[in-house]
């Protein structure tokens, strides 16, 4: 093939500028940190980059909402230890009243601890959680008793709070008045739960001296405590359930950004190993195209 | 015996030949890096003989020039045209596709991915606290940034293709005035021809006119023999023509012109009055190659739909991003997914009891958004939804107690229908593609492997080009060592002529004033 002084000037500005725009994309990856930076660079990465940040985000969101319902069932779980308290003291009070040995006397001072016991049960049933009644099931903006005891809405077993703590994983968190307040069943407006019931009828029966009934009181408590027993065991399993699916979320998040870092980020040993190995090419072809271009038959004729 | 003067003849004539090749050379070195020039080279020859009447045969009687050739394979030339033409598309689609993945920007943490992200992340913590003011202005604010990336990313594309409709016009004047100079080479190459000379400098001026060409529109380049010239050579005349009609014809030129449309070709996704290349007789013209197509086919481009380019261009991505807030939309307000009815955010409860609001609405007169009723008024409305006037509605901007997450009124605390909202952003029924994000991710991998593809079919066209290239180089490059070989090789024989014209004066010399003294 016949050489031409245009040919090889051509191809020695090609050559540069092929070595210069490779070096180039290595330059921009170090710069970066990133395999690609339009999606034409490699469009299996871009695609998959999409999906992986997508599910980041969405696990980022889920472990959210696994604390916060945490939080959620630690408030309710602590209002109902406190009414576990205290029905562990109108029992306590109630064997006391029941022996037959307390005087009037005895009896009424009894009498005052209960009525603050129960005005102590209102105000738990009223706990809220950042402002929002947790027993209230959804209507968490409106008191769930009135000062009496007596339910100040309805609220149906239905009302359960579902918080989404995965794609296709959700779990309810809150307990709602009517089975917690009523045993196991619903809330209506004006009624009174049972607790409340067998309260008041232990207030009456201490005022009237009503041994009989005050005996009986016993067994209703021991009732009101296994239905505590009950939530308090949901509770645990529901919190119990969190905490799992916090780790889950936990090891999920790592992996998922392991991938897409496996997936999108460069190997910054490789990049740079690459880039000094273009670098030398370039200076290369820099050197050859120097001594190409420079003589010809015109620098030795005299 | 020889007659007269006849050595001095002959040295003479060496002189004149050894000048001419001289001038050659020189010609050749002056124009080493003219674009496009071919080195030429003189024709020399042994001038006629003379025959000697005493049998001792034919005498030389020197050198001639009888022509300057310029070296030039014309196979090349058409095969560089050819493969131009294609390099031309590509090159222009590969700078046109990169526009249209920085539009995009995706994979990147600004990109509609994380716009989707971040909505539905917002109803998550509305889920969580639906009584709470400063999450439902959340939520509004994160629907509002939703809204406006389709807004922008419409607007952006919708300028491109004004702007691609501006260089189609551009290139068609460049055509045309690439036409016009050819036609007039056209004219001065026939007449200098006439005498059955080559006009190796006008050629190569042509050709480097019509190699521009080439790149811009596909056309095919004949030489046309219409016959004999008197002096017997052929009587050449050239030819181009774009898809079989002729654009230039020896020194006829039929122009091309462009016409803005009556009514657009893509009626949904088209900006008005875009401009259609024809003929300027009025006549249609399909563009099958060059920038020209490149520009065409991503301005028009959308999948061959109403007779458009069989291309993904930009009608092809509006028509999409169209698609994704017409299908999303209705499933967001309505809960209608894959043709069945479920419930949406119209379905729902604000927390001031208002039901049947719908979340997303369009723009409309003065380009402020629609009310929900205003918007659900219209029958069409999901139809006339597009990616450029999708909005939040005017009732959830003015009024955040609107955002319906209850399914029962007077309850602040139920989140059913705001967890049915969230349960949306994995629902694979949605589109075709599957959710969302799938929808999405076509759209940008679609992107990827196109514009990939560009960048390929430049690269592997500008090899080949540059491979015709360089083969032309080689055939029609002048060479500075081989010019300078050849001067020296002719300034010696225009030293050994003169020395021959001495020879010659010295042997008159002798003859005239020294013999017979």
């Amino acid at each position: 093939m016949r050489i031409t002084n245009s040919m090889l000037v051509n191809n020695m500005i090609s050559n540069l500028g092929k070595n210069l725009s490779r070096m180039e994309k290595y330059q921009q990856k170090l710069a970066t940190g990133k395999k690609i930076s339009v999606s034409s660079d490699d469009p299996v990465v871009a695609a998959r980059a999409l999906k992986l940040r997508t599910d980041v985000s969405q696990i980022e969101q889920y472990k959210k909402n696994v604390k916060d319902a945490m939080s959620w069932l630690e408030i309710t779980e602590s209002a109902i230890a406190d009414v576990g308290d205290i029905l562990q003291r109108v029992r306590e009070l109630a064997v006391q009243a029941s022996n037959g040995a307390t005087t009037p006397e005895d009896t009424k001072k009894i009498c005052e601890e209960v009525k603050q016991l129960k005005t102590q049960l209102v105000n738990l049933g009223n706990a809220t959680y950042a402002g929002r009644h947790i027993f209230s099931g959804f209507k968490t903006n409106q008191k769930l008793l009135n000062d009496d005891g007596s339910f100040a809405i309805d609220v149906d077993s239905t009302e359960v709070i579902i918080y989404q703590i995965g794609i296709a994983d959700s779990i309810n968190i809150n307990v709602t008045g009517g089975d917690f307040f009523n045993g196991g069943g619903t809330a209506t407006t004006g009624a009174f739960g049972t607790i409340f019931e067998d309260m008041d009828n232990f207030i009456t029966a201490l005022d009237n001296g009503d041994y009989d009934v005050i005996n009986e009181t016993l067994g209703k408590l021991d009732i009101q405590q296994n239905n505590l027993l009950r939530i308090r065991a949901d509770i645990g399993a529901r919190y119990n359930r969190l905490e799992l699916t916090d780790n889950r979320l936990g090891n999920d998040g790592l992996n998922f950004t392991k991938l897409m870092s496996e997936n999108e980020d460069i190997d910054q040993a490789e990049n740079i190993m690459l880039l000094k190995s273009e670098e030398n090419v370039y200076r290369a072809s820099l050197a050859g195209g120097a001594r190409i271009i420079q003589p010809s038959l015109v620098d030795f004729l005299k | 015996m020889n007659p007269g003067f006849f050595g001095l003849e002959i040295a003479v004539r060496g002189l004149y030949t050894a000048q001419r090749n001289l001038d050659v050379i020189n010609h050749n070195v002056n124009n080493i890096n003219t674009p496009g020039y071919s080195r030429q080279i003189a024709n020399q020859s042994a001038s006629r003989p003379i025959a000697l009447l005493n049998g001792t045969g034919m005498l030389g009687t020197g050198s001639d020039v009888t022509g300057i050739n310029r070296i030039r394979d014309e196979y090349l030339d058409f095969k560089y045209w050819s493969e131009n033409t294609t390099y031309g598309e590509w090159e222009c689609k590969k700078a046109l596709m990169a526009d249209l993945e920085v539009t995009f920007n995706e994979p990147s943490n600004s990109g509609f991915s994380t716009m989707l992200d971040e909505f539905f992340n917002s109803l998550q913590e509305l889920a969580k606290d639906p009584g709470s003011e400063a999450v439902r202005a959340l939520v509004k604010e994160r629907g509002i940034t939703l809204a406006k990336y389709f807004n922008n990313m419409a607007t952006h594309m919708e300028e491109l293709q004004v702007d691609l409709n501006h260089q189609i016009n551009t290139k068609v004047n460049r055509i045309n005035s690439l036409g016009s100079q050819i036609q007039q080479l056209n004219k001065q190459i026939y007449r200098s021809e006439l005498d059955g000379n080559v006009a190796n400098d006008l050629r190569d001026q042509r050709t480097l006119l019509i190699d521009e060409l080439s790149k811009l529109v596909n056309i095919d380049v004949h030489e046309v023999v219409a016959g004999k010239l008197p002096n017997g050579k052929e009587d050449k005349r050239m030819l181009i023509t774009i898809n079989g009609k002729p654009f230039v014809d020896h020194y006829d030129l039929t122009k091309l012109a462009v016409k803005q449309r009556a009514d657009k070709l893509n009626p949904e996704e088209d900006v008005v009055n875009l401009y259609e290349v024809m003929w300027e007789d009025g006549n249609s013209i399909q563009i099958r190659g060059g920038e020209l197509k490149g520009l065409l086919d991503i301005r028009d481009g959308n999948e061959g739909e109403n007779g458009s380019p069989l291309y993904k261009g930009i009608p092809f991505y509006i028509k999409k991003l169209n698609q994704f807030v017409r299908v999303f939309a209705q499933a967001f307000n309505e809960g209608i997914i894959g043709g069945v009815d479920m419930e949406g955010h119209a379905d729902g409860i604000g927390a001031d009891n208002s039901t049947g609001v719908r979340f997303f609405t369009m723009l409309g007169t003065g380009n402020l958004p629609m009310s929900s009723s205003d918007f659900i008024s219209n029958p069409d409305c999901y139809n006339e939804l597009t990616a450029k006037n999708f909005c939040v509605s005017s009732d959830i901007i003015n009024d955040i107690s609107k955002i319906a997450t209850s399914d029962t009124p007077d309850q602040i605390g139920n989140i059913e229908n705001i967890n049915k909202l969230i349960k949306m952003r994995n629902n694979t029924h949605m589109f075709t593609e599957g959710a969302p994000e799938d929808f999405m991710k076509s759209i940008v991998s679609n992107l990827g492997i196109d514009s990939q593809m560009a960048v390929r079919m430049s690269a592997n066209q500008n090899a080949m080009i540059r491979q015709v290239e360089n083969q032309r180089l080689s055939e029609s490059g002048v060479s500075m060592d081989e010019e300078m070989a050849n001067m020296v090789k002719h300034q010696q024989a225009y030293n050994a002529a003169a020395i021959m014209i001495n020879t010659m004066s010295e042997i008159y010399d002798i003859l005239i004033n020294r013999v017979g003294l």
